[in-house]
This record gives C-alpha cells, structure tokens and sequence, in this order.
C-alpha cells in the first residue's frame, strides 16, 4: 500500500510538470484508441445488427428453405408440411420497396410478407396502434402494412396513413394498418421493418405462387440436423435448408476478409501511438536522471523504478485509454454507416440504420477493451525507456554535469538487424495465406515496418554533412544545417523513434495510396475494356442501397423486343444476375448473350481470344468463370465445374477465366439460352443497348423512355443509364468503399505528427543551453527559429524518404500478397506521381507545422535562465 | 566604452522581490580591463548580463559605445551582440557537434559573413589564442583549457570592442587559469578591447585594470589591480 502511496504520489507530480507533453502524449494514445475501438465497435456492429435482424424476424423458426434470388414455388410448402416433426412451416416474403416522397425515390423499406392469420402473435412482434379495431378485417385488406415504430416515428406515419411505394418499376400504394415493435418493447429489428399478409405481398411484388422462405419450427423432442435433412430428401436439391443463424455465419465468412484488412489498418494508429509513448518515456528518463539516482540512493530498486515509469505509462494509456474509447464509440457511429454501405455495396445487403442501436453492455465492454488497449501499447512502448532507467548509475546520475549514458544506441548492429528482419519480410511474402487469411502477409508487412524502423537511427546519423574545411562555406544558413542535423544525429535513439513514427505513418499512407490508386486504375482499365454497351436500361433501384429479395431486381423479359425496335438501337442483350450457391461460395450467376457479346464487347479473360472463347462457350454449353473465382474453387481453364442447378446436378466445361471486379463474391457467366433452360427463369435484370453507328444517345435516351413509358403506364420509369454515368457510377462505388482506409489512415498520420512535435519540444527543452549561447554570441531569434526547423526538416527528409522507400514495398505487399490472397483480384501496379507528391508535399508541410511551434518557442526562450541550466 | 546609470536588477522570486542589483552606476573607459570579485550570488553576474543584453534592467540606463540602450529591441541587441560585444562562459558553451574552427566561425557566420574570409579568420584566430594544430577538432576532444581557449577566439572573431567574460578560469585548474588570463589580457590589450571580467579568483582578477568589489547588488570598492600598481 505504501508502495502504491509513493507511486501515486511520484505520479501526480510527474504529469503536471509538463502539462503539455502529457496532453499530447494522451492526445496521440487517444486517437490511436478512438480509431481501434471505432473500427471494432462497427465491425462488431454491423454484423450483431444483421443477426439481430435475421433472429429477431425469424422468431421461433429453427429451419428455413431459401431458393436464393429465384424464390420458391409456394406449392413446396405442402410437401414440406408432410415431413413430421415440424410445429409450425410458414411461407415467408422478403423484398425490398422504395418509399416514395412526392414521387421521387427515398430510403428503402424491407418488407417481409408473413401468414398473418397463422402468426400474428408467434413471430415476436405485436401491433402498438390499431388493436382498438378489428385486426383481422385489416389483415385481410390487400393494401395493409404494418410498419415498423422507428420508422413510422422518423417517416411521420400513423395508423391510417397512406404510404406511396415503388416496387420494381411500379408504384403502388399501401396503407399503415398499424405500428408495429418487438413484443417485449425492447429495441428490435421488427422497428424498421414493415410486414404485410403473406397473399397481398405476393400480389404486391409480383409473385403470386411464389415464396422466398419456408420457415420450420421443429418439434421440441426433433433433432433439427435430421429434420433439416429429411426436409432436403423431398426439396429439389439446388434449395437450401439451413438453421437462420447460419446466414450470419456465411456473411460473416464472405466479409471476414474485409474486416481484417479494416482491424489491421485500424491498429496502425496504436503503433505510431506507441513511438509517441517511447518517445515521451525516454525523454521522461533523461530528465528525471538526477531524480532517478535520488530514488536509488534511498532505497528505491531498480524494479521499483523500472515499474515507476512504467505506471506512469500505464496511466498515459489510462486517460488515453478514457478519452480515445469515447472518441471511439462517437467514431463508431459514423463507421457503422460506412463499413454496412461499404459491405452491401461489395457483399451482400446488411442494416444501415444500425447506428444508434448501440447498447449498454457493448459499450461498456467496447470501452474496456479501448482502456486497456490504451494502457497494454503504453506499457509496451514504455518498456525500454523503463529499463534504461532502473539501470541508472547512481554515482554518476548525482554527480554535476550531464549525465552521459553509457548505453548508447547501437546504431550499426540495429541496421544489420532492421536488414536481417527486411530479408525475412521477403521471405514471408512468398508464403501462401493461411487458413485462407494472408497472415503471413501481415506478418511480412510488420517485418518491412519494424525493418525499416530498425534502419531509422543508421540512417539518421549515417548522414555526414560537409564539415567546415578550408573551402568557403555555405554561410550562416549552412552552419545552421549542420549544427540542426548534427544534434539529430548525436540523438539516434530518440530521433530514430521518432523518424520510425513518421515512417510507418507516410508508408502506410503511400503504400495504401499506391494500392488504391493502381486498384482504381485497373478498374477503368476493366471497364473501359468490358462496359461498352451504350445506354444500359435497370430497375431503378439498380445499383443502389441495400436490396432484398429479387422482386426489385427484375425487368420484364418483354421489353426487349420493345427496346429492339426503336430507332438508332443496333441490339439489346438481356443481362441476367443472380445469386446461387456454388460449393459453399455465395455466386453471381450472369446469363446474356454471350454471342452478341461476343461480337460488341468483351470479358478480360486470362488466356486466349474474349471473343472466341465466348462463342466456345455457346457452342459448347460452357461457362466463364471470374478470376477471384476460379481461384477460391481452385478451377482452371479447361477444368469443368459442377454447379447445381433447378434441373440437378450439372457439370459445365469452363472454358475461360476473366478479370472481374464488380464483386469479390465470384461470378460465373453463360449463355442466356442455356441459363433459361436450366433455371427457367425468364426475367432480365438489366437491358444493355447497343447504339447503330451515327445515332444520337440522347435522342435515342428520350426514345427509350417515351417507349417504356407507353409500353406500361402507370408504371415508375427504370433508370436508363449512358455508358459515361454506369462507368462513373461503378467508379463512385469504388471511392466509397475506400473512404475509410483514407479516415483511419489519417488519424495515423496525425499521431505520427504529434511524435515530431514531441521530439522537438523535447530537443529544445535539451537544448535551452545551445540555444541560449548562440543567442549570447549573436544568433537571432529568426537564426534560432531556423535551427529547429532544420532539425524538423532533416528529421521530416529521413522519415519521408524511409516512408517513400517503405510505402512502395508496403503497396507491392498490399497488392501482390495480401489483396491477392484476401480478395483473389489481379491488380495492375502504377505508380500516381501526382498523387505520391500531394502525399510528400503533406507529410513535408505538417513536418514544419509541426516544428513551427517548438521553434517558436524555442526562440522566445529567455537567454540567462538558458544559460544557467546545468 | 559601457557606462551604467543608477542600474537596477530584480527578480520576482513568488510574492517577493529580489534586488539582483541596486543602483549601480559605473564609467568604463574604452580599453579599459575591469574585473568585478564579490561573493555568490552579488550581483556580478547579472551585471554581466545587462551589459551583454542577455538580461534587461528593471531601472537605470545602460549606455554601450555611447549610446542609450534603454530603447534597444531584442534585434538590436542581438546586433550589438555580432558586431560589438564578445563572452565568455565559465562553462566554454561550445555548440558540440562543431569543430573548432566552425566555432569559431558561427559567430560571423550569424551576422552574415560568408566565403573564404570567414574561414581564414577563425584560423587566424585559433592561431591567436594557440589552437591552430586542433581546428578540426570537436569540443569533446579538447581539455577544459582548450575548449576555453577556442571559446575566447570564438568571442574574439568579430573583433569585438567589448569582451564579457563571466568566469573564465572556474572550471579550470590554476595553471590553466592563468595561461587563459595571461590570454585574455595579451589579447585585450593588443586589440584595444575593453574586458568586463567577473571572477571569484584573486589570481584572475589581478589582470585587470582595476577591481570592483560587489556585495549585495552594489559596487563598494574600487580597486587599482596589483598589476598596474606593481604590487604583484
């Protein structure tokens, strides 16, 4: 106890001597804490928010049978009515509609279509409004909704109202028969959903004699495997029978990639936040040494002091810790937006609406994981500067004079090593991904990191400027520099440390750039090379926000002899996409026709002609196949790949591999007519338009939508999209999903920024006395100004050029080992100079920023007490 | 050369304040060696300090060269500093990652000289002060007597009217010290330069001109050194 009485005492002491590096030293483990914790939360989030809602819906259910994009025929419930063991087997309507304001599209509305009359009170939700009347007349009206409590709040809607909504290219009308929340009144999906009787939904979207569920309550006596498998025996085998909570699992599979990428990005913070605590605990060490040999002279162990440092430490962390999860959670509910946006966007749709639904025990738990994430890196960091003080010589720490440690940094033997851990980083990169998780590749990118960092102080004090020999010198601008960088060099460890952090910072920042930028520039190239047709006709929810269900998805096959005959149209493909199942993996399955396609446009494909190899593929029953793929199936060209279809169990040649980017799910691609008759499905998903030769898009543009117009009235026009706004639009996509790779990695730079501000207030308040003699022997403030800002610039020119050096490799290891291995895309390296120089000139700019302030200081030091110190 | 008028340095040391200095008022005729003996902590130092214009009286005037310093900015005593005063500190105060000669050189380099003369003179004045066999050495590699040595060059580069040192010989040994007085005094006397020396030692002190004696921020005697008078 008294032991702790000292610490706390020392302690108190300690952080208000110098306020200010406290503040920024908790500053910098805050912003590294915020963006883990932020990162954590949301990816926690955003799939808790996707079982919520799937557990939440699913009720009671134990089974479900899913046909994927294609749905059901609703007489299977009969059959499965005839398997035993089952309580309770419900049909089940999931779509999507589009509220409408004053005619024009708004947010999207989940509509789930259930036997109300069978389930009104077993799904787990219960009608706020509208129980004063006779539920059941409301039930049976076709144009019933009950709509969620959260969304009939923020939508101003009330029992009674009408509701425009758009479904595929209809809009229709629907009226609130009643609010709806979850039974217990707790805080639940069933508030932003809508649900409506079963039959009206078929009719509402377009699916009369169609299911997209089958949902089993088993018995309580029923093993649910053997049920589920007595329930696959009378099923058609391409449908699926799983328990609802293993689609969680699945999402959770096809985004675990893309969550580790975030995470790891997301710790990059903590680990320039930990230079920044090595660098105050140094500095903390060298001035405190007389305090040191005081503390050792009257008894104190070297562990004791050992610990001292590092508690303090532990409570930089502590308030970092505090402060970063807070920062964090607000963080976090912006990032929830982007992280679901960004994986409906690339995977599959999950809740948007997720982010205020934070509760108690996951923030609590969220910030103390960010506390002692905050205390663990601080402890780490502080670990050598708290053993080179319990190693203090007494003796020599109390004698007059500066305290001259005879553990100097070994520069030399650091940079063979930093060599030896860059060697094994190469080695590393070649080694596959474990697990189907490049691992190893992070490992690799830790090694270049800690390699590079090692090379840091060599490179700092390697550096010999000209010395002063009888040519005529450069003036007093020179004598400047060299006094600026021979203080940097006299100081490697630290200096190297702080250098290390600007490193890590600009290289991640460069080789994140160089990634994304060669990723987008392979995607222009993609789609300048395979987007060709000229206007593309689609639902008008194409493309954008989070979709369930087919019914939104589909135009009618019939409007392409329509589209055919208007004047200025060359020929119309029917473009077909939907999501199966293909040995475990989520696949798009794209028909069209492949030989029009053949003909007008192309695929990239890995060996051989596009367009002979898609005729190949017509001609023989074939299929194309995407490379990320053919990769996770491990299928080449020329393999066959079996896929079950409505018909059963199908093998097709693959007779191509193709660069495709629009999803990391895989993609599979043939011919319409082989499509149609395997699946039987009729319905297109988009019209791409070829244009004859002279003809004008516009006109043509107007002609389309004149058409649809009169060929459907009443109905919503789909979008129809030039080749110039499809191309954008996928481009926009693209920025998107990389918005927060750009958020987390300038919180890493700014951390890295902090450390160069703490590294020269700590070289000033070292040097008071240097500077106080140049004043006396006549520097000026300006000429004092100028040393620091030299010694921010030589720091700044080390730092940039290590980043440079480590960003490069840092890009090829993101884009030839860890994408690869994450995402199986190909992606094509450039180098953006443009972009490489914006990020040099910032990391340059914030350089002398940050030593703007000390130098300022600096000057303003009064000369005498300067003079004084010892 | 340095005449002070009713001079007065206090320090706020909490609530309190300290009188440094009181009132002193003092005429230094141009060439003239003066040395200031007096215990710890009376004012010797601080005298120093204003003169220098590293510090700022809280009353009186201060005029160098004959001209008032009561209006001078920090600018114009950094200039005064380049072209008319030179110090020397007790603890030599070389900037450590630099040679000799580039110590030497900094204060010309600061105002602004450049090219081969700046050189040439460092050398000449490493020369002066018997340091010509070790410009390229570093503060690190010198004794405490050299690095004063190269301190004193370094102070006399500019060719300075007034030299300020504050205890030269303190941290060295006597026969240093005495071989850095003899130097100062040759140096000052063959250059026309006017020393304000503060001194704890008699031996130092006998090398000036003439020897003030303070107690409690004040001057209380003055004294014509042993030297002149050819007591010694």
């Amino acid at each position: 106890m008294a032991w702790l009485k000292v610490v706390a005492l020392l302690l108190l002491s300690h952080l208000t001597q110098r306020p200010f590096r406290t503040v920024l030293t908790i500053v910098g483990v805050a912003l590294g804490v915020s963006a883990s914790v932020a990162v954590r939360t949301a990816n926690v989030e955003v799939l808790h928010s996707f079982e919520q809602a799937v557990l939440t819906v699913a009720g009671p259910t134990t089974l479900e049978v899913s046909g994927g994009d294609f749905g059901l025929d609703e007489q299977l419930i009969a059959m499965v009515r005839e398997v035993p063991g089952f309580t309770a087997v419900s049909p089940a309507i999931v779509q999507t509609a589009v509220m409408l304001n004053s005619g024009k599209p708004g947010a999207a509305l989940q509509v789930i279509g259930l036997d109300l009359l069978a389930e009104f009170d077993s799904r787990g939700f219960r009608v706020m409004q509208g129980e004063g009347g006779n539920p059941l007349t409301d039930l049976l009206k076709a144009d019933s909704l009950y709509l969620g409590r959260t969304l009939a709040e923020e939508w101003h809607l009330e029992k009674g109202s009408a509701i425009q909504l758009q479904v595929g290219t209809r809009q229709v009308q629907a009226r609130v028969a009643g609010v709806i929340q979850d039974r217990s009144d707790r805080v639940s999906s069933w508030d932003r959903v809508a649900i409506m009787d079963i039959a009206a939904a078929q009719v509402l979207f377009g699916m009369v004699g169609k299911l997209d569920r089958i949902d089993l309550v088993t018995g309580p006596e029923v093993e649910i495997e053997e049920a589920a498998q007595a329930v696959r025996a009378v099923l058609p085998p391409h449908l699926l029978v799983e328990r609802p909570a293993s689609r969680t699992r699945q999402v959770e599979q096809m985004v675990r990639a893309f969550r580790l990428n975030l995470t790891v990005l997301s710790w990059v913070g903590l680990l320039v936040g930990m230079f920044l605590i090595y660098n105050t605990m140094a500095f903390a060490v060298a001035q405190r040494r007389r305090e040191i040999g005081i503390y050792r002279a009257i008894g104190m162990t070297q562990s004791r002091v050992a610990g001292l440092f590092l508690a303090e430490a532990a409570l930089f962390g502590l308030l970092g810790g505090i402060v970063g999860s807070l920062g964090g959670i607000l963080l976090a509910q912006k990032l929830v937006t982007l992280v679901s946006r960004t994986i409906s966007d690339l995977y599959t749709p999950v809740s948007q609406g997720a982010a205020s639904r934070f509760d108690s025990a996951e923030l609590w738990q969220a910030s103390g994981e960010g506390i002692l994430i905050g205390c663990l890196v601080s402890m780490v960091g502080a670990i050598g500067p708290s053993l080179d003080a319990s190693r203090t010589a007494t003796v020599r720490a109390l004698a007059p004079g500066d305290y001259e440690s005879s553990r100097q940094v070994r520069v030399g033997g650091l940079a063979i090593g930093g060599i030896g851990v860059l060697i094994l980083a190469g080695l590393l990169a070649f080694a596959g991904p474990l697990g189907g998780v490049p691992i190893l590749g992070y490992l690799a990118t830790f090694c270049l990191l800690a390699g590079l960092s090692c090379l840091a102080p060599f490179c700092i004090t390697g550096w010999r400027t000209h010395r002063l020999q009888r040519e005529p010198v450069a003036g007093v601008q020179g004598v400047m520099r060299t006094i600026a960088v021979e203080h940097a060099a006299r100081n490697p460890g630290r200096n190297g440390v702080t250098v290390s952090a600007l490193m890590v910072g600009l290289a991640i920042m460069i080789g994140v750039l160089i990634m994304v930028r060669s990723f987008r520039h392979t995607v222009e190239l993609w789609i300048n090379e395979t987007v060709i047709a000229d206007i593309v006709v689609a639902p008008s929810t194409w493309l954008r926000e989070a979709n369930s269900g087919s019914g939104a998805k589909n135009l009618p096959a019939g409007w392409r002899d329509a589209l055919a005959a208007i004047p200025g149209v060359a020929a119309v493909d029917t473009y077909r996409d939907v999501r199966v199942e293909v040995k475990g993996q989520r696949v798009a399955i794209v028909s069209r026709d492949l030989r029009m396609h053949a003909q007008r446009s192309q695929y990239l494909v890995r060996q051989g002609n596009s367009t002979e190899l898609l005729n190949e593929a017509v001609d023989h029953g074939g299929i194309i196949v995407s490379e990320v793929l053919a990769n996770r199936l491990g299928v080449r060209e020329g393999q066959a790949l079996e896929i079950m279809t409505p018909q059963g169990g199908r093998s097709f040649p693959v007779v191509a591999v193709f660069y495709d980017y629009a999803t990391d799910g895989g993609k599979l691609v043939m011919d319409r007519g082989l499509y149609q008759a395997l699946w039987q499905d009729d319905s297109a998903t988009v019209f791409p338009l070829y244009l004859s030769a002279g003809a004008q898009m516009n006109e043509v543009r107007h002609r389309v939508a004149d058409t649809l117009r009169e060929l459907d009235g009443g109905r919503l026009p789909p979008l129809i999209i030039s080749n110039a706004e499809l191309r954008k639009e996928i481009l926009d996509i693209f920025d998107r999903t990389f918005l927060l790779t750009y958020v987390l990695e300038a919180i890493a730079v700014i951390i890295a920024m902090l450390g160069i501000v703490n590294t020269l207030v700590t070289s000033v308040l070292e040097r008071r006395r240097e500077f106080a003699t140049l004043r006396a022997i006549g520097g000026s403030e300006g000429q004092i100004r100028q040393l620091v800002l030299w010694e921010a610039a030589y720091l700044g020119v080390v730092g940039i050029a290590l980043g440079l050096v480590g960003g490069g490799l840092l890009s090829l290891l993101l884009i030839k080992v860890i994408n690869k291995q994450s995402f199986g895309w190909t992606i094509q390296m450039i180098v953006p100079v443009g972009a490489l120089i914006q990020a040099v000139s910032l990391a340059a700019a914030a350089t002398l920023v940050a030593g703007y302030f000390p130098a300022r200081w600096a000057a303003q030091q009064p000369v005498v007490e300067g003079l004084r110190e010892e | 050369m340095v005449k002070l008028v009713q001079l007065s340095k206090a320090y706020a040391r909490g609530e309190a304040r300290v009188a440094a200095l009181h009132e002193v008022s003092l005429d230094v005729e141009r060439g003239e060696f003066c040395a200031f003996v007096g215990p710890s902590g009376c004012g010797k130092s601080t005298l120093l300090n204003l003169v220098g214009g590293l510090d700022r009286p809280s009353s009186g005037e201060l005029l160098l060269d004959g001209r008032a310093t009561t209006a001078f900015t920090s600018n114009d005593w950094t200039v005064a500093r380049r072209d008319v005063i030179g110090i020397v500190f007790q603890a030599f105060h070389l900037v450590p990652g630099l040679t000799a000669l580039e110590n030497v050189a900094l204060p010309l380099m600061l105002r602004g000289d450049r090219g081969r003369s700046v050189v040439q003179r460092a050398e000449e004045v490493l020369e002066l002060v018997h340091m010509g066999h070790r410009t390229h050495h570093r503060p690190g590699e010198l004794s405490g007597g050299e690095q004063q040595r190269v301190a004193i060059a370094r102070a006399l580069a500019h060719r300075p009217k007034l030299l300020l040192a504050d205890e030269p010989t303190g941290n060295l040994d006597s026969h240093q010290g005495t071989e850095i007085m003899e130097l100062i005094r040759s140096l000052a006397k063959a250059g026309g330069v006017t020393v304000l020396l503060v001194t704890h030692s008699q031996t130092a002190a006998h090398c000036a001109d003439y020897v003030w004696t303070m107690q409690d921020g004040r001057l209380v005697s003055r004294t014509p050194s042993p030297a002149l008078t050819g007591v010694a």
